[in-house]
C-alpha cells in the first residue's frame, strides 16, 4: 500500500490496529461484491449492524459505549472504508458525524440515552436533513418550517439528497422556527405521521449508497425532540465540519486504491513485448499520482493533529476537503485511463471511484463553495453575501 | 479455568522478493498473526464467553515488533499476554520445535493452564510440531489437527474431532490438562472491534526474559540450522500442441505414452 512518506511510522499501535481491522473487514466482506452493489444500486445493508459491532460509527466520540479513538484512527478508518467505496464511507460519515455527533454535542441527556447506543451499534439508522430541492449551497435560505404547536412543533417541508433516508429509523431535521426564528435541530422518528422517505434512483454516481428525500407534511414532534443546546446555522455547519474531516481522509483512500490498481495493472499488462509500466508515459502518471496522494495524506494527518488539540478551524477542513476530493477525482481518472478498455468495467475499481467522486466533489459543500469559504477567510470579503 | 494460547507472528513474503543470505530480505516481508493461531485465539475466547471464570492468556516468542500482533489478540478477547524474548533469541536465529517447546514449557510451569491451544502449524516455517512436542515435554494429553471442540470443563474432558486424510474425522475424548492443535475452519474468527482495540491497550503484556523463566542461553541451542535458502528453478516446460483436434490428440497420446502415464 502506498505510504511513500512513511506516515505509518508516526502511528500508534492502536491506530495501526484500527486501520488493519478496517482493511481486513473491507477485504473479506466487500472486495468481491462491491462492484455488483454499485451496478445494482444497492447498499450491503446486512453489514450495517456488523459495522456497528466493530465500532465504525462515531468511534472518535466517547461514552455511550463509543470507543473514543484518536482523530487519526478515525481518519484512517474513513480512508479504508472509502478505499472500498465512497458509499461505505458515506454510511459511516452520516451515521457518525451527521447524526450521532449532533446528539452527542447538542442533545439532551434523554436524547443521548435514547439514541446514541442504538445508533452506535447499528441497531438504528439515522439520516441528516439539511439540503432542500431549492436550497443547496445556501442552506440558511431553507423553506422547511417548524411552527410552535402546543407542547411541540409541526414540521413541514422537503429535504433531498439524504443519504440513508429510505432505511432510516430517525432523521435529524434542520428547520426554521416560524418565518423569522432561528434554525433548530429536530429528532424526527421516520414512523411519525406525515413523514415520507422516498428513494432517489437513476443516480450515475455513488450507486452503492441509498439516497432519498424526507417529506414532512405537518409532522408533529414534541418539544423533547428538539436539540436543546444549539440554535442557528452553526448547528448543521458544525456537523458538516465533522463529516468533511472524514471526507478529506476518505478521498485519500479512494485515490490510493486507484493508484494501487493502476500500478499493478501497469506491471501485469504486457504490450510490445513487456509490461507497460516500463514506458515513461506510464511512469510519469504513477509518479504524479503518488505525489498528489502523498500531499493529500500530509494534509489529512495535519488536520488530525489540529483537531486533536482543538485548533482545527472549519476553513482548514474546507481546504482539505476541497483539495483532497479534487485530487481523488483527478487521479481516479488517470488510473482509469491507464487501464485502457479494462478501465471502464466494474471489474476494476478506478471508474467506480471516478464516478463516486463526482458526488463527493459537490456534496458536503461543493468544491466551488469551499473555494469561496477560503476566499473569504483570506480576504475578509464574503463573495456569497 | 485457564487457557494458554500460543501465538506466533509469522513472516509473509511478497510475490516478488530477493533472498538475503539465509533468509528472505526483510524489505519483502510483512509480519502478521499466524493464520492458525487466529482460530486458536477465537476458540479460547469462545470458551471464555460460554463459561464462567475462564482466563485466556497468550504466549508469544518474539521480538518487540510482535507486540502489535499480540495486541490484536488482546483486542479480540485474550485477557493478558506474555512475550518471551531475550537478545539470545536473536543470536540463535532458527528455533526448532523442541527448543520452542522447552521455552514454552517454562511458561506452562508458571501459568499452570488447564488447556493449551496452539495452531496446527505456523504459516512461515510450517514445522507443525511445536504443539505436540510441547505436550510431550510437559506431559499433557494432546490432540492434533482439531477441527471441532466440545469442552466439558466440569468433567475435565475435551471431546474433539480430528481431521484425518481422505475426509475422515476421528472423534476422541481427551482428558485435561491437554494441548490441542487447532485447525483452520474450526470457527469463524472475529474482527477486533474498535472498543476491543482500545481496551487492549490497557491489558497486561508482560515480557519474560530467559532468566525470568529459569532458562539459560544454552537451552536455546538447536540441533537444526538452516544451511541454504534459494528459489527452486522453475522447470516450466509446457508443451503447446497446435493443429486440429485429431493431430493434437495424437501428439498428446504419444507424449503420455513416452512419459509412462499410459502403457501400450
Amino acid at each position: 500500500m502506498l505510504d511513500y512518506l512513511d506516515l505509518d511510522a508516526e502511528l500508534t499501535d492502536e491506530e495501526r490496529l484500527v486501520r488493519d481491522t478496517a482493511r481486513e473487514f473491507v477485504q473479506n466482506e466487500l472486495a468481491d461484491s462491491i462492484g455488483t452493489h454499485w451496478i445494482d444500486g444497492t447498499f450491503p445493508t446486512e453489514l450495517i449492524p456488523e459495522m456497528g459491532e466493530l465500532g465504525f460509527y462515531a468511534p472518535n466520540l466517547s461514552g455511550y459505549g463509543l470507543p473514543g479513538v484518536s482523530e487519526t484512527a478515525y481518519g484512517l478508518l474513513m480512508a479504508e472504508l472509502e478505499a472500498c467505496d465512497s458509499g461505505l464511507r458515506s454510511m459511516a460519515s452520516v451515521q457518525g458525524a451527521l447524526v450521532m455527533y449532533p446528539i452527542h454535542a447538542f442533545g439532551s441527556a434523554a436524547q443521548k440515552d435514547e439514541w446514541l447506543e442504538r445508533l452506535g451499534t447499528g441497531e438504528a439508522v439515522g439520516c441528516f436533513g439539511l439540503t432542500e430541492p431549492e436550497h443547496g449551497s445556501n442552506p440558511s435560505g431553507m423553506a422547511t418550517r417548524a411552527r410552535p404547536d402546543g407542547d411541540g412543533y409541526v414540521l413541514s417541508g422537503t429535504k433531498t439528497w439524504i443519504t440513508n433516508a429510505p432505511i432510516a429509523d430517525m432523521a435529524i431535521v434542520w428547520a426554521r422556527v416560524g418565518d423569522d426564528g432561528p434554525v433548530r435541530g429536530f429528532l424526527v422518528e421516520t414512523d411519525r405521521d406525515g413523514v415520507s422517505t422516498p428513494k432517489l434512483t437513476e443516480k450515475l454516481s455513488l450507486r452503492a449508497s441509498i439516497t432519498g428525500e424526507i417529506g414532512l407534511r405537518d409532522v408533529f414532534v414534541p418539544e423533547e425532540n428538539v436539540l436543546p443546546n444549539v440554535e442557528g446555522m452553526k448547528g448543521p455547519l458544525s456537523c458538516l465540519t465533522q463529516a468533511r474531516y472524514g471526507i478529506a481522509w476518505g478521498a485519500v483512500g479512494a485515490a490510493r486504491d486507484c493508484f494501487e490498481t493502476a500500478r499493478q495493472y501497469a506491471l501485469d499488462r504486457e504490450q510490445f513485448g513487456g509490461p507497460i509500466a516500463r514506458f515513461q508515459l506510464q511512469q510519469e502518471k504513477l509518479a504524479e499520482m503518488a505525489t498528489q496522494i502523498s500531499l493529500a495524506q500530509l494534509l489529512a494527518h495535519r488536520l488530525a493533529e489540529l483537531k486533536e488539540r482543538d485548533a482545527l478551524r472549519s476553513q482548514h477542513v474546507s481546504m482539505a476537503k476541497r483539495n483532497n476530493v479534487a485530487m481523488a477525482r483527478e487521479q481516479s481518472r488517470v488510473a482509469r485511463e491507464m487501464l485502457g478498455g479494462n478501465g471502464i468495467t466494474a471489474d476494476y475499481s478506478p471508474m467506480r471511484h471516478l464516478t463516486n467522486m463526482e458526488t463527493v466533489y459537490t456534496y458536503e459543500g461543493t468544491h466551488d463553495i469551499h473555494s469561496l469559504i477560503l476566499g473569504q477567510d483570506l480576504t475578509g470579503i464574503a463573495a456569497f453575501e | 479455568m485457564k487457557i494458554l494460547v500460543t501465538v506466533k507472528e509469522v513472516a509473509e513474503a511478497e510475490d516478488d522478493f530477493d533472498i538475503d543470505g539465509l533468509d528472505i530480505d526483510e524489505r519483502y516481508l510483512e509480519f502478521d498473526l499466524n493464520e492458525w493461531d487466529e482460530y486458536a485465539i477465537e476458540e479460547a475466547v469462545q470458551i471464555k464467553e460460554d463459561g464462567d471464570d475462564v482466563e485466556v492468556v497468550s504466549v508469544t516468542i518474539g521480538p518487540e515488533r510482535a507486540e502489535e500482533t499480540i495486541r490484536m489478540g488482546l483486542a479480540k478477547g485474550v485477557d493478558r499476554a506474555i512475550r518471551v524474548w531475550d537478545d539470545a533469541f536473536a543470536d540463535v536465529g532458527m528455533l526448532d520445535p523442541k527448543t520452542k517447546a522447552d521455552v514454552l514449557s517454562a511458561v506452562v510451569e508458571d501459568e499452570q493452564p488447564d488447556l493449551v491451544l496452539t495452531g496446527v502449524q505456523a504459516g512461515d516455517d510450517s514445522f507443525g510440531a511445536t504443539g505436540v512436542t510441547l505436550a510431550e515435554t510437559i506431559d499433557f494429553e494432546w490432540g492434533a489437527v482439531v477441527n471441532a471442540l466440545d469442552l466439558d470443563a466440569g468433567a475435565g474432558v475435551a471431546s474433539v474431532h480430528r481431521e484425518l486424510e481422505g475426509g475422515i474425522e476421528e472423534l476422541t475424548d481427551i482428558e485435561l490438562p491437554a494441548v490441542l492443535t487447532i485447525q483452520t475452519g474450526i470457527n469463524e474468527p472475529r474482527y477486533a472491534s474498535l472498543r476491543g482495540i482500545r481496551q487492549a491497550q490497557s491489558k497486561p503484556l508482560d515480557l519474560h526474559e530467559l532468566d525470568d523463566l529459569g532458562l539459560e542461553e544454552s537451552d536455546l541451542e538447536s540441533p537444526l540450522s538452516r544451511t541454504a535458502m534459494y528459489e527452486p528453478e522453475s522447470e516450466g516446460d509446457a508443451t503447446v500442441f497446435e493443429g486440429s483436434a485429431e493431430e493434437t490428440a495424437t501428439e498428446l497420446a504419444s507424449l503420455l505414452r513416452d512419459v509412462g502415464v499410459v502403457e501400450g
